[in-house]
């Protein structure tokens, strides 16, 4: 399981003779850190990496308050026409944004919202995961507590911020945490509806430098882009490893 | 405590009647306004637009009726294409499920490092698709992928990965598997710990041996959420393309295309948006009747339950 990450970490620190030199050999026979900043100057990395930060949090943050409105409405309120929009909602587990890119890709234009980072996230804005694990959350809150809150003049958008979320921080952390794995790696909607570097993501500049490689074989400064790009996600995942690994465990699903 | 019995005169509670009646609604239009624009309306869309010639040559768009679909049908490349994602898919989530129930059976005992397995089984799930695809790209290269170098070490002649049109399909199932199991094994994790132990002690008071406590007591209780796990698992997979896209191109002869890289080809590589729409309405038709099938058969108990 660990082979390609360890082979991953070998290529990136060779020289380029020493890569394609044999035998093979696991040990560079000389650590070259100068792969990585080659690899950043391939494609504009630091921009990339700006982008995004700025997507993935901006959506997250968006996120958490429709599905935080969507699923107070589902655990607490009766209405009818409930099961109906609840089963609407499932709808989207079952019809992954990647399926409906021709059609998305046309509204994105008829929008004039092409090459924008916020094309990259609205398709996303609303989250059928994040609505269930949070109605779960809710519902698991007394009513008793409502009706104290209620009291107090406590009600509506009040009782959701001041006694819903904070009991319900669990669900809230392992929701960001899958949200942001997923928008951290997504690769083929940034990739179809961007063009230039001022709103790709990491994932698209780490395919034009491994497109780069197939006109001059030069791994190494793919293997270092790899890391670049998968780093920041693997220290938080060493330190986290226990709330990542519930988080994950908690959605049941990705995205 | 006691208070709770005054609510009813509570005057924060008097609201009109209609608004009472439209509250819930404004809570939920937030978020069903964007499913609404981008997971509702697509579907509509792209049924639409499969009515019609639009492409390169005829940029305004032409009503043709179902001449696209009649074309899809006597697509030679499309029916490979649906051969390919359905084998892509359904090998690479039973084998991963298999092989991550196996390990969540082994891991799930006092086994020293415990922590260190889940994190080394886990880690392929956080990496992009795209990083992971370069990896395994450069892991089969035929002259000085480290796989081929074992290989030859057992004696085995070099094996032409992913230029080898009976063998480039499996090179990505394996991929697959491999970013997969770990996920599936956290899951099967989490699902045997909710088994009470008294059913397993039951067990082997009844003289059970330890195929018929997983036949009767494990597999049993794992199944039902398995089973949903697994419809949306294999929905997922249907719309493998990253890997596609970073190692093959779908090449070689078409072996490794797979549903969403060929929309993808058709839509954005050759411009013909009618064709790739009505690939998109076909999609649509199959993953819809699949949901129908999963409520059909899940009665909704799984996110209803509680």
């Amino acid at each position: 399981m660990l082979v390609p990450l360890a082979w991953t970490i070998s290529s990136a620190f060779k020289s380029r003779q020493d890569l394609l030199s044999l035998p093979f050999h696991w040990i560079p026979r000389e650590f070259v850190f100068s792969n990585f900043a080659e690899a950043m100057e391939v494609a504009p990395f630091g921009q990339y990496y700006l982008n995004t930060i700025m997507i993935v949090f901006g959506l997250l943050f968006i996120q958490l308050i429709t599905i935080t409105l969507a699923a107070y409405a589902f655990a607490r309120l009766r209405f009818p026409g409930r099961d109906l929009l609840f089963f609407l909602f499932l709808m989207q587990l079952m019809i992954p944004a990647q399926s409906v890119v021709v059609p998305n890709y046309l509204t994105i234009r008829n929008l004039g919202l092409l090459d924008t980072k916020i094309a990259v996230a609205l398709p996303y804005f609303a989250s059928a995961t994040g609505t269930f694990l949070l109605r779960q959350a809710f519902k698991s809150v007394p009513r008793e507590l409502e009706d104290v809150a209620a009291i107090d003049g406590c009600t509506g958008l009040r009782f959701i911020y001041y006694v819903l979320l904070p009991l319900s921080k669990p669900a809230i952390i392992a929701f960001s945490i899958v949200s942001i794995v997923y928008h951290w790696n997504e690769f083929f909607w940034p990739l179809i509806v961007t063009d230039t570097p001022n709103a790709r993501v990491l994932t698209v500049g780490l395919s034009i430098l491994g497109q780069s490689i197939e006109s001059s074989p030069d791994w190494t400064l793919a293997m270092a882009g790899t890391l670049v790009v998968a780093f920041p996600l693997f220290l938080v995942f060493v330190v986290l490893q226990r709330s990542f690994i519930q988080s994950f465990m908690r959605t049941g699903l990705k995205g | 405590m006691a208070k709770t019995h005054l609510t009813p005169s509570n005057p924060f509670k008097e609201v009109s009647m209609m608004g009472k009646f439209l509250r819930p609604y404004f809570y939920l239009f937030p978020a069903f306004f964007f499913l609404a624009i981008f997971t509702y309306f697509p579907i509509f869309r792209s049924f639409y637009v499969s009515l019609f010639r639009w492409n390169t040559e005829y940029p305004q768009k032409v009503f043709i009726g179902l001449r696209n679909y009649v074309d899809i049908y006597n697509d030679l490349l499309f029916w490979k294409v649906v051969k390919n994602t359905f084998f892509y898919s359904t090998s690479t989530i039973m084998v991963s499920m298999c092989l991550a129930l196996l390990l969540a059976l082994l891991v799930n005992r006092k086994i020293k490092f415990v922590s260190f397995y889940r994190a080394s089984l886990f880690y392929p799930n956080l990496m992009p698709m795209v990083a992971v695809s370069l990896t395994w790209l450069w892991m089969y290269n035929p002259g000085y992928g480290v796989i081929n170098y074992y290989l030859s070490k057992l004696g085995i002649t070099p094996i032409e990965w992913l230029n080898d049109e009976k063998i480039a399909l499996w090179s990505l199932v394996i991929m697959a598997i491999w970013k997969n199991v770990g996920y599936f094994m956290i899951f099967f994790l989490a699902g045997l710990q909710t088994i009470p132990y008294d059913l397993y002690d039951a067990a082997r008071i009844e003289g059970a041996n330890i195929f018929q406590k997983f036949w009767h007591v494990t597999f049993p209780l794992l199944a039902p959420f398995t089973f949903f796990v697994f419809i949306i698992s294999i929905v997922n997979s249907f719309q493998s393309i990253d890997q596609v896209y970073i190692m093959t191109q779908g090449a070689p002869n078409d072996s490794t295309n797979l549903f969403v890289y060929y929309i993808y080809q058709q839509a954005f590589r050759y411009w013909n948006m009618g064709y790739g729409a009505t690939l998109t309405a076909l999609l649509m038709i199959f993953l819809l009747s699949l949901t129908l099938v999963l409520f059909r058969f899940l009665g909704g108990r799984i996110y209803y339950q509680a």
